[in-house]
């Protein structure tokens, strides 16, 4: 516990890239020495180059429009069926008991378990993939909406009956403001999902465009350089889509009170 | 209005509402599975394509009597104990390491954030050049993945300990096992518990997907085995024995959360 004093922001920065330096350091090392154990490491200036190149043709460009559209496309139809499942969950015991359990259960196989059936059903093209960044998408939305709207506080719920609101006004003047934090956690969430989705999809059927598919491709030619691009475009990519999602929540909460 | 009292219920019919409450949940279920049996052999379907209930059962039975499902399912469920514990040790010594240390926190927590970003799929690849197919690379995939939950959990977690206690433990110059035993621990442990939780249910998806790509057993093996050879039925009950298995570890890593917590509650 010696180090309790804060350090400074250069001291921190510092110290935070000695170990990045580390790493690429002994990298270079050893693709000059020619690798170790069969594998053919790529030098630091042949990723370069194979980045370089991806993004010259166009082929980086492609694969990312390529993912992106599957887990946005998957996530707007998985998110859109969850938040209303949830709703509908929350608003009604009739459908909570008709969809509760089965729901509950299908929830239980991991969403990469579904692929080898619906590969079967629906071969292995686009379809298949968003068949399954749906169902990714679809659980977490479904969960919190119906948290969210679960735990809506009954006084607000009376004030809309005094009022003597319509249904569809309780639901949005009501319901779904008070909600609204509950259910942007569940976009968060689905949306995650639906990024790890697109990419393991396209990984294990490797069909199409798409960072997935020149992932394994590249995997099984062993050009290292190639899964290198890949993986850091996959980082960024999902950083980045992470990173809109809480600026959109922030702003659309912005009339919360901080800290929630 | 209501000033006489009711009459009391018989109690047949009172083991029947009671009886009814209890079934109702599995209603929608029955009511599935028989619409999903009709469906099958109504012909709709050629019946490679959509096997029946009683078609996965058969399977199912068939696949646990020739030893194929214990056969696939121990060596995942000892490919996922070896790299649980693996990564979640790993994952508690540096997490309670970047959260004690300032300079350990400067130093790794770039790295830790930047590989973080990383779906844990997406290092498959990555680690199939490296590692090969076989066990290493399964195991390593398995403690990847049970890693990231652990060490920002029990980061979190030392984190929030009040930094009172520390100054007590200073000033009573408490050694550091007892630091560790009687104070770290018991303030940790729940959410390190969670994290533990949502590790090994991570930890399972990933291992099932790494098993789709590259096994030669295990059930995700045997769900490629049976997509490969057309064998719908195989394919589904794979789908029912992962499913199972990760409820099973949710529950059980529910189980010992509440077990361990006990005395938050009392």
């Amino acid at each position: 516990m010696s180090g309790r004093r804060p350090l400074s922001r250069p001291a921190r920065f510092a110290l935070g890239v000695v170990p990045m330096l580390a790493v690429l350091a002994w990298w270079q090392r050893q693709a000059a020495a020619g690798g170790s154990g069969g594998i053919a490491f790529a030098s630091l200036g042949d990723i370069a180059r194979a980045a370089g190149e991806q993004i010259a043709n166009g082929a980086l460009q492609t694969d990312a429009v390529a993912t992106l559209s599957h887990a946005l496309i998957g996530l707007a139809i998985g998110a859109t069926l969850g938040l209303a499942t949830g709703i509908a969950m929350a608003l009604s015991a009739w459908a909570e008991r008709l969809l509760g359990p089965l729901l509950q259960a299908l929830r239980q196989v991991p969403m990469i378990g579904w692929l080898p059936l619906i590969a079967l059903w629906f071969g292995t093209g686009e379809q298949s993939q968003i068949i399954v960044v749906v169902m990714a998408a679809f659980f977490p939305a479904m969960l919190n909406a119906h948290a969210g709207v679960g735990q809506v506080e009954k006084r607000l719920i009376e004030v809309g009956h005094v009022f003597g609101l319509t249904w569809g006004q309780r639901l949005r003047l009501i319901l779904l403001p008070a909600a609204l934090p509950m259910l942007l956690t569940g976009l968060t969430q689905a949306l995650a999902f639906a990024w790890i989705a697109a990419i393991g999809t396209e990984i294990l059927m490797g069909s199409g465009a798409g960072l997935g598919v020149t992932l394994q491709v590249a995997q099984t030619q062993q050009r290292l350089d190639l899964v290198f691009v890949s993986v850091a475009a996959t980082a960024v990519l999902g950083f980045l889509l992470n990173h809109s999602i809480r600026r959109l929540r922030a702003w659309l909460l912005h009339w919360q009170p901080a800290g929630i | 209005m209501a000033t006489f009292p009711l009459p009391s219920r018989p109690p047949a019919a009172h083991l029947a509402l009671d009886l009814q409450r209890r079934l109702a949940p599995a209603a929608p279920f029955l009511v599935l599975l028989a619409a999903w049996q009709a469906l099958s052999l109504s012909g709709l379907f050629p019946a490679q394509v959509l096997v029946p209930p009683t078609g996965v059962a058969h399977a199912l039975w068939q696949l646990a009597e020739s030893g194929e499902l214990t056969r696939h399912l121990g060596e995942s469920l000892s490919r996922l104990l070896l790299g649980f514990t693996a990564g979640a040790l790993a994952g508690l010594a540096f997490g309670t390491t970047i959260a004690l240390s300032r300079v350990a926190e400067a130093v790794a927590s770039p790295l830790f954030l930047t590989l973080w970003q990383v779906p844990v799929i997406a290092f498959v690849p990555v680690l199939i050049l490296f590692l090969g197919i076989d066990n290493p690379f399964k195991i390593t995939v398995v403690a990847v993945a049970a890693f990231f939950p652990v060490a920002l959990a029990t980061f979190d977690a030392v984190r929030s300990v009040p930094r009172g206690h520390f100054e007590v433990a200073r000033v009573y110059r408490v050694p550091l096992t007892a630091l560790v035993r009687r104070v770290l621990v018991p303030a940790t442990l729940p959410a390190v518990l969670v994290g533990l939780r949502i590790a090994l249910t991570r930890a399972w998806v990933v291992l099932v997907a790494a098993e789709l790509l590259a096994a030669d057993s295990g059930v995700g093996q045997m769900m490629e085995m049976g997509r490969q050879m057309f064998q719908i039925g195989v394919v589904m009950a794979g789908v029912l024995v992962s499913g199972l298995v990760g409820f099973v570890l949710d529950r059980a890593a529910r189980a010992a959360e509440a077990r361990a917590t006990r005395w938050r509650r009392a």
